[in-house]
């Protein structure tokens, strides 16, 4: 019986149905003869196909003296290959309708292509290609080069990407990998050359120790049988190295403020936080959940105490980045200049009171009914199920990892909620790093007990490179 | 290759409530899409960004909902959500694991029927102060920050309504009055200004149960006023230029043209001639500027479709280091130029439309993707079945349309040229 008012709408709020059973689709595996790994996600009705090679090697792996190099030889793997040249590969690919893409991150190298089903042999084809025979000619890295240094630039003058930067240099030791972006810094990237590629390729790419990922309605396609004669006779490469286990270390003992200096800035760029976590750890659904609770959901304790009380900012957000080693955790927002120091303060309160007590049952049930409740909708597109995976290939997590995620969720309790946010979070240790005008908000940081505060006044003249300690790249 | 078509059915509530539907069982899934035809464009002088700010409105909650519980409510099902404004239309959507549907169909009509109740002072200035930090994120503290804002001033004239941007002006968002909201919604917040899609994981009869109960109380407005004679002459008339200094490292030019309007062919086949010029690493823009002469660190061109007169088609270079502004303008015109000129060769154009065709594909095979192109183009047009013949008008473009289109729009007397120039900057002084 329904119950309407004033002619208009239901009062009633509507109950859930029964839901219908969601399970991430099972892969199969299957060896090349040379070792290569293959993982076959069959997904009917899903004809654009997604396919993967995964290289358990990143810019983690790389010497200092060598950073940007793992991120660039990526990018210059389809500049060139011994039977294509950058332009005669690119338009092989758009026939197809194809698009071909390679890239590397701090954990692992990636080339994929996406491709309706009837075309993926000849798509394997040109990935195969791409992966096996690229020859990086050196105009091609030349450019490619100058393109990582121009946008070193860039990220200088975006106030999101210097925050991202800055809080990176603040919170990790130095000679720790994640100190730097992933790209390489001008002082390493300048150095960068065809060879430094060539090295860069032969150190981290073993045949017998790649995976390929291949995920969509793969009806009457035998992925083996395609792959065996395009990969399956690459030798496995001895040269390569084992990707060791990262290594870093924290820059911050006490809590402590450093602004970058912009002059005038309407907003200020917060990141509030210090070392996080990798993504081996005990308990990861634990922190999962806690993080969720603190800046993950929209009514989110950050979230609804920063913008939808007190309006300081359009979001507001937490979350560990969990790479191989110890990423980043950090509270981000970008608030209006005058709000900075209560923004701030205000986001320290929220994370201490992570750490004083439980969280209420009511948001421990909101966050796990998110987790667990979008699970499915996170797998609509073969993309993201061939992500996952290649996130199970690149952590070594088991096969069921997937499978496992809504029960672990589930299991939560608001008493482990507490024990992760007591373990990781150090509201009273973090490094409080800021984009914005100093000018205007340095003595009111200093009032507010927070700690030191120290003011970077950067160069923004054009063409500066940045930092004082980086050399200023005149094109 | 076929694109799969879209089965769905169109049906009207009896208070003017377009509803759409479309069952897909292949996922656990379902998405729910409103648009209302209500956009910048309705905006009068004085109180721009106002269609903007009352989205943000719209989730603080309804008769039977509280601030922030719409979308509490949605994440706590499982479900995403969001809504964006435009200039020529407002839309709200969830996707939702589908024995959560009820839900979304109830939240959307409890703010459609009911939002004044929940409409206060304090909501409002807590989303005016949200929307201002949005547009000092998006906009206001970005290098190059202010380009669209200035491509929108230039390509239309001062008294047409796609003139000024979405996001408005901090003076006039200042200036949004609680009374504003009440008579925006009565005006446009009505069934009748409404479509409904509904696409996924459902049961198209009991969609269309839960869409009478939910909705069907809600009175039609008769009087929503028209917006008048938006057309424009198809050329601006003249070449209009503006320099900016700004904190950027990098000089960057931006072009704008005004083209046919959405819903014509000829604006198809600007979608192919963007694609052919600057759709990824084999177009003519990439190849010529940052790969064989080095001039620019990136390129871009693309068509905004916009019903109300006129489109616009937009681009950018950004010069590398030590290059000339005016060589990287030149060359960008160059080829802007000579697309209209000689014909695209029979492989630009195959591969232009094997990338047109995945990309549909693509986008295509995602349920909230369906749901909003079935309520775009019944709003638009009054024509949702354009969601299956779309793909078919891009891959009927010829060469010669190609040509012929680029020369008539691409031309020197209808673009707005506008550069950022690194501001001169001294050395901060040190402590």
């Amino acid at each position: 019986m329904s119950e309407v008012e004033r002619g208009s709408v239901v009062a009633e709020r509507p109950v859930p149905g029964v839901p219908r059973p969601y399970h991430f689709p099972p892969f199969t595996r299957a060896r090349l003869s040379n070792g290569l790994t293959c993982l076959i996600v069959d997904l009917p009705g899903r004809p654009l196909v997604s396919a993967s090679l995964a290289i358990r090697r990143g810019a983690v792996d790389e010497a200092p003296e060598r950073g940007g190099a793992t991120v660039l030889m990526a990018r210059a793997l389809s500049e060139g290959t011994e039977h294509y040249d950058a332009v005669a590969l690119v338009e092989a690919s758009e026939r197809l309708g194809a698009s071909l893409h390679a890239e590397a991150g701090w954990d692992a190298t990636t080339a994929g292509v996406d491709v309706p089903a009837e075309r993926l042999g000849p798509a394997l084809e040109l990935l195969a290609e791409l992966v096996r025979r690229p020859t990086f000619p050196e105009a091609e890295v030349e450019r490619l080069r100058d393109e990582r240094l121009n946008d070193i630039l860039q990220a200088r003058a975006d106030p999101r990407r210097r925050a991202e930067e800055a809080f990176a240099e603040t919170i990790y030791a130095a000679g720790s990998p994640y100190r730097r972006p992933a790209g390489g810094l001008p002082e390493t990237v300048e150095t960068l050359d065809r060879e430094a590629l060539r090295a860069a390729y032969a150190r981290g790419i073993d045949p017998a120790s790649l995976t390929l990922i291949v995920g969509g309605d793969l009806a009457g396609i035998d992925v083996v049988g395609l792959a065996e004669p395009l990969l399956g006779d690459w030798a496995p490469a001895p040269t390569a190295a084992p990707a060791d286990p990262p290594s870093v270390a924290s820059a911050v003992d006490e809590r402590f403020v450093r602004i970058v200096h912009r002059p005038g800035a309407v907003q200020t760029e917060v990141r509030i936080g210090h070392l996080g976590l990798s993504r081996r750890i005990p308990d990861y659904h634990a922190v999962i959940v806690m993080s969720t609770i603190l800046g993950g959901l929209f009514n989110s304790r950050l979230n609804s105490k920063l913008r939808e009380e007190k309006g300081y900012t359009y979001g507001a957000s937490a979350s560990f980045d969990m790479r191989r080693g110890a990423g980043p955790f950090a509270a981000r927002a970008a608030v209006n200049t005058d709000a900075t120091v209560p923004a701030i303060l205000d986001t320290i309160a929220e994370l201490e009171r992570l750490l004083e007590s439980p969280v209420t049952e009511a948001e421990l049930k909101a966050a796990r009914d998110f987790l667990v409740g979008v699970f499915p909708l996170r797998f609509e597109t073969p993309g993201p199920v061939v992500g996952s995976l290649i996130g199970l290939v690149v952590h070594e997590l088991p096969d069921d990892e997937l499978q496992r995620y809504r029960p672990e969720i589930e299991g939560v309790a608001a008493a482990d909620v507490l024990a992760a946010a007591r373990a990781h979070l150090r509201p009273d240790r973090s490094a409080v790093v800021l984009v914005g005008d100093a000018d205007a908000i340095a003595g009111p940081l200093e009032a507010a007990g927070l700690g030191p505060v120290v003011v970077d006044r950067e160069t923004t003249a054009p063409g500066d490179a940045g930092p004082a300690e980086a050399a200023a790249n005149e094109g | 290759m076929s694109i799969p078509c879209v089965t769905f059915t169109d049906e009207r509530l009896a208070n003017g409530l377009r509803v759409i539907v479309a069952e897909d069982h292949l996922a656990p899934v379902v998405a729910v899409n409103i648009w209302y035809a209500v956009g910048s464009k309705h905006e009068v002088a004085g109180k721009t960004g106002f269609a903007h700010l009352f989205e943000h409105v719209m989730f603080q909650g309804s008769a039977h909902v509280g601030k922030g519980e719409h979308i509490a409510l949605v994440q706590a099902a499982g479900g995403t959500m969001n809504g964006t404004t435009w200039l020529d239309r407002t839309n709200y959507f969830e996707t939702m694991p589908s024995h959560q549907l009820e839900l979304a169909l109830w939240l959307e009509a409890d703010r459609m029927g009911t939002l004044l109740d929940a409409l206060s002072q304090e909501n409002l200035d807590n989303q005016r102060a949200v929307v201002k930090n949005e547009k000092r994120w998006s906009y206001d503290n970005r290098p190059y920050g202010t380009w669209n804002e200035k491509l929108q001033a230039a390509v239309y004239p001062d008294e047409h309504p796609y003139h000024h941007p979405t996001i408005g002006s901090m003076a006039d968002l200042d200036a949004a009055a609680l009374e504003d909201a009440r008579r925006f919604f009565r005006t446009y917040y009505a069934p009748n200004n409404a479509v409904l899609a509904v696409v996924g994981d459902c049961d198209e009869a009991q969609v269309r149960a839960w869409a009478d109960r939910y909705f069907g109380g809600i009175p039609a407005n008769p009087d929503i006023p028209p917006l008048g004679d938006l057309s424009l002459p198809p050329i601006i008339g003249a070449e209009v230029r503006e320099v900016v200094q700004d904190r950027v490292p990098l000089p960057r030019v931006y072009v704008a043209y005004r083209a046919p309007a959405f819903g014509e062919p000829r604006l198809d086949v600007l979608e192919l001639a963007g694609q052919i010029l600057a759709g990824g690493k084999g177009s003519r823009l990439h190849r010529r500027l940052v790969r064989d002469e080095r001039i620019a660190q990136d390129v871009a061109l693309y068509t905004m479709g916009f019903v109300g007169g006129a489109s616009m088609t937009a681009g950018w270079a950004t010069v590398r280091p030590g290059v000339e502004v005016e060589r990287v303008e030149a060359t960008l015109h160059e080829e802007l130029d000579r697309i209209g000129r000689e014909p695209v060769s029979d492989d630009e154009l195959a591969r232009a439309k094997a990338l047109i065709e995945t990309e549909e594909l693509g986008a295509l095979q995602r349920v909230d993707e369906r749901a909003d192109r079935l309520a775009m183009f019944a709003t638009l047009f009054d024509d949702p079945d354009l969601v299956n013949r779309m793909l078919g008008r891009y891959l009927a473009v010829s060469a010669a349309d190609i040509r012929d289109v680029c020369a008539a729009v691409l031309r020197p007397d209808n673009r707005a040229v506008l550069t950022y120039l690194p501001a001169e900057a001294a050395p901060e002084e040190a402590g």
